[in-house]
């Protein structure tokens, strides 16, 4: 439907004398009015796609009386931090958030060291199933990790890593290593071989031009693939909660999914989006602060939602 | 064409600080590309320039971490995954003891195809699947048109509403939307009361119906999330379609259909094959967001493979049987990205 109208405008109007103006009003103006209608259209689509993030918002401030109010409303009739209290006493609040924190820092630690290596390697050497590897990270991305996810959980379990952060965070590498390969190895590509063979001529040791060269070069890249390992490892849900089942832990995505499970805090909504929005505090901002990169990055290999 | 492909938003933003980075934009790709290109295919043992020039074993070191992690992890994974299905573990003491699990053959196989529920469940994704794929996608492109229309500070505004709807997380998006259209006190009940329904209509239960709340509900959820990616992304894509392009065949007298059909996607088929395999992987295999609005126990009604898959799996201990549905689900998807795989090593191989 906007398709066709947006460009059905200009069709109406080479009538004009002059072909010169005529060609630039085709490309830029088209009619006020409709540009205007077009607006409040995206302004709607905005305000539709805004609303959930709004109902989240408003829902933690509402007193207890309106939140079980039979008919809801739009907006508080007094602001309440009831909501955030509830969530705050609740002793796994806290400490799944501590378990989050440390597997997200483990993984991406991991994840993007040991894809930065492998991405070197593959960007700046042609070696013998080189390929084969590239392709093979291609494919890797590909496989659900749920599927995979029972022996998953049986080769955790013989290694004794159920239950512990350390075998979550093996386990999230999975998706980040390949990610952070197909992504940084165009990066290093782009920089050209003689750079750091001119540093080597300068004086440089081998060792000198990988950091003062490549490493400095690569380094945009890095950042995104680490912010983009970052929210993955925090979002992560399914595996987390079967690797660390049994063991006591859990992550704040856990925390969140179980916690209106029990009935008395089934119908707590405030204290649910209290909870959720605490939860994904942290990917938001990281979000906001590098969303031009991180769009970038996504589009280029992210194969995981 | 494969050139604009990779290039589309993509390029546009790696070579930020590397040396090339001012001239690396899409048009001047190409000829950027070029010396990297040879670099690479200079780089043949005897002849290796630059950094670590010399040393045939190097390249293997640098990726044995990796290997090893993604063989521990994926490789040796995978393999038992296919040893498991065709065994009898499907109790929780079979697993612990070994000794009790038997290898049974294509047993397994024949037990899970024979199961009606588990066609049930293979033939709700792929509806569900497709419904999505084609529904994100054709809403995202009518949008990433619309922002291409409208005034600049319309469309700031449309994007940064959906960086934040991006950034929210599925368990959370799940979570959110259950309160929505909860049937006590819920938003949706209750506008749709105050657009004329009865008062019965504020209690509606959009979950009662497995249908509807698969079908519409966890669509309309799904969808939220994935049209961010989706329409910043094809926006993205459309702005690299050269305006003298459209102005070319306007001239020569196409109307705006026959324009958007043989110039506009011709140029961005690239990314649209990228974006619909992404979606086709990311609906194939939701998950979060159902779990998270059937609050952690969805009905039999909202199985998808994933859940499916789930349900017998962790919560029922049926390991070999879950492993068998795995597999299946693995070669489904395989089956549908084989021709998105040849469309990367393409690229792949162009830089």
């Amino acid at each position: 439907m906007a398709a066709t109208d947006v460009h059905a405008e200009p069709a109406t109007a080479p009538a004009g004398p002059a072909p010169k103006v005529r060609l630039k009003a085709r490309v830029t103006g088209e009619s006020r009015v409709m540009t205007w209608i077009w607006n409040s259209v995206a302004l709607a689509f905005a305000a539709v796609m805004g609303f959930p993030i709004y109902w989240m918002i408003i829902t933690t401030f509402k007193t207890n009386k309106d939140l079980i109010a039979k008919d809801p409303t739009f907006w508080p009739s007094s602001f309440s931090f009831d909501s955030y209290t509830t969530i705050f006493d609740d002793p796994g609040f806290l400490s799944g958030l501590q378990t989050t924190v440390l597997i997200t820092l483990g993984s991406v630690l991991l994840g993007v060291a040991v894809g930065f290596l492998a991405a070197v390697a593959v960007a700046r050497f042609n070696f013998r199933g080189r390929n084969f590897f590239i392709v093979t990270m291609l494919v890797i991305q590909m496989v659900p990790l749920l599927a995979i996810i029972i022996p998953l959980f049986l080769v955790m379990k013989s290694a004794n890593l159920t239950g512990t952060i350390l075998g979550v965070v093996l386990a999230y590498l999975v998706f980040t290593i390949p990610y952070v390969i197909w992504t940084l190895r165009s990066f290093i590509v782009n920089i050209p071989a003689e750079l750091d063979e001119a540093a080597m001529v300068d004086g440089c040791t081998k060792w000198g031009a990988f950091f003062r060269i490549i490493l400095p070069l690569t380094l945009p890249g890095l950042i995104t693939t680490g912010v983009y390992s970052w929210i993955q490892a925090w979002n992560e849900f399914i595996v987390a909660n079967t690797l660390l089942s049994g063991g006591g832990k859990q992550t704040s995505m856990i925390w969140l999914t179980f916690y209106s499970t029990t009935p008395t805090r089934g119908a707590d909504y405030g204290a649910q989006m209290a909870g959720a929005l605490m939860v994904s505090l942290p990917v938001i901002i990281l979000f906001v602060l590098f969303q031009k990169k991180l769009s970038a990055g996504l589009t280029a290999g992210a194969v995981k939602g | 064409m494969s050139v604009t492909s990779n290039d589309t938003p993509v390029a546009a933003e790696t070579p930020t600080g590397t040396p090339t980075g001012t001239a690396a934009d899409a048009p001047a790709d190409a000829p950027v590309d070029a010396p990297a290109t040879t670099a690479v295919a200079v780089a043949r043992p005897g002849r290796r320039r630059g950094f670590f020039a010399g040393g045939r074993y190097i390249p293997y070191v640098m990726i044995l971490p990796a290997v090893v992690v993604l063989i521990g992890v994926m490789a040796y994974p995978l393999y038992s995954l296919f040893d498991l299905s065709f065994q009898n573990v499907n109790r929780y003491a079979q697993l612990v003891n070994p000794g009790l699990a038997q290898y049974i053959g294509l047993d397994g196989y024949t037990k899970v195809l024979g199961d009606g529920q588990f066609w049930n469940v293979v033939l709700r994704s792929v509806y569900f699947t497709a419904e999505l794929v084609v529904l994100s996608m054709v809403l995202g492109m009518l949008f990433a048109l619309l922002l291409n229309r409208v005034s600049k500070w319309a469309k700031v505004t449309v994007i940064t509403v959906l960086m934040f709807v991006w950034a929210i997380p599925a368990i959370v998006t799940g979570t959110v939307f259950r309160w929505i259209f909860a049937s006590k006190g819920g938003i949706v009940d209750y506008v749709a009361y105050l657009f004329g329904g009865s008062e019965s209509v504020k209690s509606y239960d959009w979950f009662q119906d497995p249908v509807i709340g698969l079908y519409v509900v966890s669509a309309v959820v799904i969808i939220w999330g994935a049209l961010p990616f989706l329409v910043i992304g094809l926006n993205a894509a459309l702005t690299q379609v050269p305006p003298e392009l459209m102005e070319a065949a306007r001239l020569d007298g196409a109307s705006t259909l026959q324009t958007f059909r043989h110039v506009v996607i011709p140029v961005i088929k690239p990314f649209l094959v990228i974006t619909a395999a992404l979606s086709f992987i990311w609906d194939f295999q939701v998950f979060a967001q159902i779990f998270a609005l059937r609050n952690s126990a969805p009905e039999p009604g909202y199985w998808n493979i994933g859940i499916y898959l789930y349900e017998k799996g962790i919560v029922s201990s049926h390991y070999s049987s879950s492993s068998v549905i795995s597999v299946a689900m693995i070669l489904l998807m395989l089956a549908v990205l084989v021709f998105y795989i040849r469309q990367m090593v393409k690229i792949g191989a162009q830089d």
